[in-house]
């Protein structure tokens, strides 16, 4: 540690008594402003804790801590994942109640908005119609579930194209094609709902499929091939 | 102990929060430290929580150590020192004042044979420390080791303050010139 001829012997002696903790409140305060700006106090004060810290390196004798200090220490330090507060802890019993709830809601809108079940045949079908490829690719059934207004649809052969989409169509005499929806990709059963104005339409028509883009045809009428098609009769 | 170049590298190494580095430097530097608690306490259990205390700070400013310009260990020592005497001095004083029957039995001074195996520096101020008259080299180790204050210096010398505060600093005085020798 290097030593300056150039601090008085009060400023050495102050140094030394502020590293011993001996100076008053006030008189602490005053040299902490000087050294602040004075790096010759600093260096000072640096030599007088070193001297010091060799009384200590020369005296104090060592003492094996115990182990539990250590480990007490790591803990505080670095919490392992399971040893931070708990959630009520950390969130508050408020919170808690927030999260509670929310997740209660979230809960209940999932079950209110499940996906339907597996779509059902209709009991007692009013209509059907089996809509199928000439040469069998795509075979689906239709029956019309006439107590709940909705066309049961059951995809026995057959898959939409690559990057396109099936979509069912009405056709009733010389309207033109009515579309009733765009098949489920995913599911070979599902059930669509028809208008109650269709019914009747339905009753003497025509289901077809074509293909089409996904998310079915732009323009409202059938733009890809026909793939499949029957025709409805009643059960 | 480890040597000092080797603290240092383990210091820089906890400044950039390598854990190991941390645990091999509290492996390496705990006794030491944990004796500076003890001395300046006095207290197992108080000791052992200042020690949690000073690793706690070595961890969070070990990216200030090299600003102070210190050796490894007067930093660590000084940190440690330090931490133990502000929990001595929040501690309620009962009976204001320090058990000089306690001084006596923890203030054992070194012998001449400690000083040998004492490194150079070190062995350096524990001889010049005995140039002092030995009540003023027990002032100064008081002052250091056992965070006595001039109130608690003076009564245990029963000499008015201000008496005590010029002696000391004489003593200081002396001290540092016969290290600067």
């Amino acid at each position: 540690m290097s030593d300056r001829p150039d601090i008085s012997p009060e400023d050495s002696a102050e140094a030394a008594e502020y590293a011993l903790g001996l100076l008053s409140g006030s008189e602490r305060s005053a040299f902490e402003a000087r050294l602040a700006s004075d790096a010759d106090l600093r260096a000072e004060l640096a030599a007088w804790q070193s001297r010091f810290a060799e009384i200590a390196m020369s005296e104090v004798e060592e003492v094996t801590p115990p182990a539990r200090v250590e480990k007490a220490l790591l803990e505080r330090l670095f919490p392992a994942p399971e040893a931070r507060p708990g959630w009520i802890e950390r969130f508050g019993l408020a919170r808690l109640y927030g999260a509670v709830f929310l997740l209660a809601a979230l809960l209940l809108w999932v079950v209110i908005d499940l996906p339907p079940r597996p779509a059902y045949p209709p009991e007692n079908a009013a209509y059907s119609a089996q809509i199928a490829a000439e040469d069998g690719s795509l075979v689906v059934i239709a029956q019309y579930d006439a107590a709940r207004g909705e066309l049961y649809l059951e995809r026995q052969e057959g898959d939409a194209r690559p990057g396109r989409d099936l979509e069912l169509w009405l056709i009733a005499g010389e309207e033109a094609p009515i579309s009733l929806g765009v098949l489920n990709r995913d599911q070979g059963r599902e059930r669509l709902a028809l208008a109650p104005e269709l019914e009747m339409a339905l009753s003497d028509g025509v289901l077809a499929i074509s293909d089409e883009p996904r998310g079915g045809s732009p323009t409202g009428s059938p733009t890809g091939d026909v793939l499949a098609v029957g025709a409805v009769s009643e059960v | 102990m480890t040597d000092a170049s080797a603290i240092e590298g383990l210091i820089a190494r906890t400044a950039l929060k390598d854990r190991a580095a941390f645990q091999a430097l509290y492996a390496a530097t705990s006794a030491k430290l944990f004796g500076v608690c003890l001395r300046v306490l006095k207290d197992r259990a108080e000791a052992e929580d200042a020690l949690q205390e000073v690793f706690v700070k070595i961890w969070h400013r070990a990216d200030r150590y090299r600003v102070t310009g210190h050796s490894p260990m007067t930093w660590l020592i000084t940190v440690a020192r330090n931490s133990a005497i502000d929990r001595l001095r929040k501690r309620p004083r009962e009976s204001g004042g320090v058990d000089v029957e306690d001084l006596a039995l923890s203030d054992p001074a070194p012998g001449p044979e400690a000083q040998a195996v004492a490194s150079g520096e070190a062995a350096r101020i524990a001889g010049c420390l005995d140039e002092l008259e030995q009540d003023r080299a027990a002032a100064v180790r008081g002052a250091y080791l056992e965070g006595e204050t001039y109130a608690d210096l003076a009564r245990r010398f029963d000499v008015p303050i201000n008496t005590m505060r010029t002696w000391l600093r004489r003593s200081l005085m002396k001290l540092k010139e016969c290290l600067t020798a």
